[in-house]
């Protein structure tokens, strides 16, 4: 559905995006994750065919962003980065206005605006105007608004920013919707969770670039190595480490415990079990570390920013916790 | 489609627009308000006056006024519908829309322009309605059909060309602060404007005003274009990633000033110092053959000052011309270096000032330096030719003796000074419009400047101090001889 061809682009010396290329398949939900001006907004705009890339192309559900700009931003909705609502307008206004902008009938989009309303839990505000509404609810209009016109694509920017949790679940929840209705979302936050939870593939970008893609276990097992299990023993851990790296690489050891990478669980972990228990070593606990699109994010993000000079103490300290972790 | 979303926008701005009492209040008062002030404030006026035919004469520049106050609100409502929406982060929802730019800009323009000029047009038809009611007479001799019918066509003449104008401006800016500053650029000619209509009403050339009705609404239609060139959607999202650097500004000036080169080649392609000798042997042809465009355009402003001058001079009667050239031709106003040193700096103030006004007002005061030199020289050689003397020298009243003795010595230098400065200044004021060459309105402005400074230092002010001393100097002396 989205196919992008080394797409760059420069404002004037200014180089925002270098040689993008992304292949998202109809209904798949891809993240787009990165630091504040790594390039994602400017990406999205170019597959919105808002802006013409420099160099690169890319299509739209087989309509070219620069050819055929007009149809691409009719079939994909968009949702920016700030809501940007006409203050004075009222919510079935607002969305009737950008409706039939798209085409739709006035008709369709009345009856369309009352079932997102409805559906975001917005339909008692309907009769206020939009200057009247909280941060959240203004972000839900900003929502509906990209999906009044039932688009084939959407790229939502942010979506859940501002929102109280039960909302922001209300979002997550519709764009879970979208997604089973075979809809090819293009998801943009600094959400991890949210990304975590929701995206089928998540793209790193950084300094323009794409500097990582995959799923969330591709991109675990290619940046944090192996899965790391820890054994917790009812001793001390000392000299156990000689009986588990007959098993699987031993990779950190405490008093009362020893970490082991190994890809195959199901036939390492009762060997070694078996062999503890030939000892009498008693087992407490036996257990793999969680590792979360957070850590992988940190890793790589991390890395580039300390090759630049260019990391925040706080989080360089995470960020060493998770190197630690997977040396 | 096409039509249906331009309606589409123009209509929610306008709702928009209307819903809003900060401008609807102003706009009320000044369409129903204002004109029954004014109505009810002519009795006074006329006995304050009491002469009727300066009242009659007025009476349609009133209306002008009365229209003009609301129409101007067009600026307001394009900056907001432009700027505003982009600094409240909602155009790129519209960016968004399958809509090209033409259609967004000519929604936006409309809905800017609508508002302003129907109150304009309300405000117009109330005065003219009150006055019809309380001053019957003054109405049927002071406000004929024609004249109300030129009128209009003078402020939607403007109007649009404020809209147009504020259009160049917005896409120059991401702030409605900014743009209030820089709205300025189309306040200044707009004044100028308005001033030099009235003169027309007061004096009562209409045909002349209906043609410069006529050359506003052509003026207004290539700012439309122009606008419409600057209004897309590379330029108005290119504009965030744009940063305000003092010391980069400076830097860039200053290279601009080491060496001559086209304005598209960017300051980091200059690595020449600077060269007086490479400056008057190769930099200077080379400039002045690139400012082709902008020496048409000032030699096209000293044409139009000539066949003013020309026409002024056979269709009115002017006895004060007539007496000042009884009493001087013959005689000089003054003589030595001294007298030249004033001429100078007179000249050489002129010339800054105008190129730099120019700037602010798309070049239309360097357009008028030459104009009106040009204009003069013209109305005195026709004044004096239409006496019948003949253009033999030796006569006193020969157009020719006049040309030989007061303006050949020195105004062969200072009258192509003069059209050189204004072609800088022309290219200064053009480098507010978008072009073609990928450059920005900065760096072309920026550009333009240091030509114009590095010109009017080595060359303008030279030739200026030149012709001064010749004037000073040599035009007495010729004078003595010829009369």
């Amino acid at each position: 559905m989205i196919e992008a061809v080394h797409l760059s682009k420069s404002f004037g010396t200014f180089q925002a995006v270098q040689d993008i290329s992304l292949n998202v398949k109809e209904g798949e939900l891809v993240a787009l994750l990165g630091p504040n001006g790594a390039g994602k907004t400017t990406t999205v705009r170019m597959l919105a065919a808002i802006l013409r890339p420099s160099t690169g192309h890319a299509r739209i559900g087989g309509y070219d962003i620069v050819e055929d700009a007009a149809r691409v931003r009719h079939i994909v909705g968009l949702l920016t980065e700030f809501p940007g609502l006409y203050l004075r307008m009222k919510p079935v206004e607002y969305l009737q206005f950008f409706g039939e902008l798209q085409g739709v009938s006035r008709a369709d989009c009345r009856q369309r605006s009352e079932q997102l309303l409805k559906r975001f839990d917005l339909w008692p505000a309907r009769d206020k105007r939009l200057d009247a509404y909280s941060k959240g609810m203004k972000q839900k209009i900003a929502l509906l608004r990209a999906m009044i016109h039932e688009p084939q694509v959407l790229y939502l920017d942010e979506p859940t920013t501002a929102m109280d949790p039960h909302s922001a679940r209300t979002v997550r929840d519709a764009i879970g919707e979208l997604r089973a209705a075979r809809r090819t979302v293009l998801l943009t936050t600094h959400n991890l969770a949210e990304a975590e939870d929701l995206a089928d593939r998540i793209v790193i970008i950084f300094g323009g670039q794409i500097i990582a893609q995959g799923t969330r276990a591709e991109l675990t097992r290619e940046l944090l190595g192996d899965p790391i299990w820890e054994v917790q023993v009812g001793t001390r851990a000392a000299g156990l480490a000689a009986v588990i790296s007959a098993f699987a690489p031993v990779v950190a050891e405490g008093t009362d415990w020893l970490r082991f990478r190994t890809t195959d669980a199901a036939r390492v972990n009762p060997q070694i079990m078996s062999a503890l228990a030939e000892r009498h070593v008693p087992v407490i606990k036996l257990n793999d570390l969680p590792r979360s699109l957070e850590d992988v994010y940190l890793r790589i993000v991390g890395e580039l920013h300390a090759e630049r000079g260019t990391w925040s103490g706080t989080v360089a300290n995470k960020a060493e916790d998770v190197v630690e972790v997977a040396s | 489609m096409t039509v249906r979303s331009i309606g589409i926008i123009a209509r929610r701005e306008i709702r928009d627009t209307l819903s809003d009492w900060r401008l609807l209040l102003p706009i009320v008062i000044l369409s129903l308000v204002f004109p029954a002030v004014l109505v009810a404030a002519t009795n006074i006026f006329i006995n304050f006056i009491d002469e009727p035919n300066v009242v009659r004469a007025i009476v349609p520049f009133a209306m002008l006024l009365i229209g003009f106050i609301p129409a101007s609100f067009s600026l307001i409502t394009a900056l907001e519908s432009f700027v505003g929406e982009r600094e409240r982060n909602s155009l790129e929802a519209l960016l968004a829309m399958p809509i090209s730019d033409g259609q967004l800009y000519i929604g936006k323009l409309l809905s800017a322009l609508l508002p302003p000029l129907g109150s304009a047009l309300v405000a117009m038809g109330v005065f003219a309605l009150l006055l019809r009611l309380r001053e019957p007479a003054l109405f049927a001799q002071g406000l004929k059909t024609e004249y109300a019918v030129t009128i209009v066509l003078l402020l939607a003449a403007k109007a649009v060309l404020m809209v147009a104008g504020a259009v160049i401006i917005s896409s120059h800016t991401s702030s409605i602060r900014a743009a209030n500053l820089l709205a300025s650029f189309v306040l200044l000619p707009t004044a100028a404007l308005i001033q030099v209509e009235a003169l027309y009403i007061v004096a009562g050339l209409w045909w002349q005003l209906r043609i410069f009705a006529l050359a506003l609404a052509i003026i207004a239609a290539v700012l439309v274009r122009t606008g419409m060139n600057a209004f897309n959607r590379e330029e108005i999202l290119s504009r965030e990633h744009e940063q305000f650097n003092l010391r980069g500004i400076w830097r860039t000036f200053k290279t601009y000033l080491r060496a001559y080169h086209p304005v598209e080649v960017p300051a980091s392609a200059y690595v020449d110092r600077f060269s007086l000798n490479r400056f008057y042997r190769r930099e200077l042809p080379a400039l002045l053959r690139d400012f082709r465009l902008p020496l048409a355009v000032a030699c096209i402003a000293a044409l139009c000052g000539i066949i003013g001058g020309v026409y002024v001079s056979q269709r009115y009667q002017l006895p004060w011309l007539d007496g000042f050239l009884d009493r001087q031709i013959g005689q000089t106003a003054g003589q030595g270096v001294r007298f030249g040193f004033g001429i100078f700096f007179n000249n050489i103030r002129v010339a800054l000032l105008s190129s730099l006004l120019s700037a602010l007002s798309f070049g239309l005061f360097a357009f008028l330096v030459p104009a009106v030199a040009f204009g003069q020289v013209a109305l005195v050689t026709t004044t004096l030719a239409g006496r019948g003397t003949g253009w033999v020298l030796g006569n006193t009243d020969s157009p020719l003796a006049f040309l030989v003795a007061y303006i050949l010595p020195h105004g062969i230098i200072e009258l192509p000074v003069a059209i050189l400065a204004a072609a800088l200044g022309i290219r200064m004021g053009a480098s507010l419009m978008p072009n073609q060459r990928g450059v920005s309105v900065g760096q072309n402005m920026l550009w333009a400047l240091a030509q114009f400074i590095k010109v009017y230092v080595l060359v303008i002010v030279p030739l200026y101090l030149l012709a001064a001393l010749l004037e000073g100097l040599v035009t007495p002396i010729i004078v003595r001889l010829v009369y």
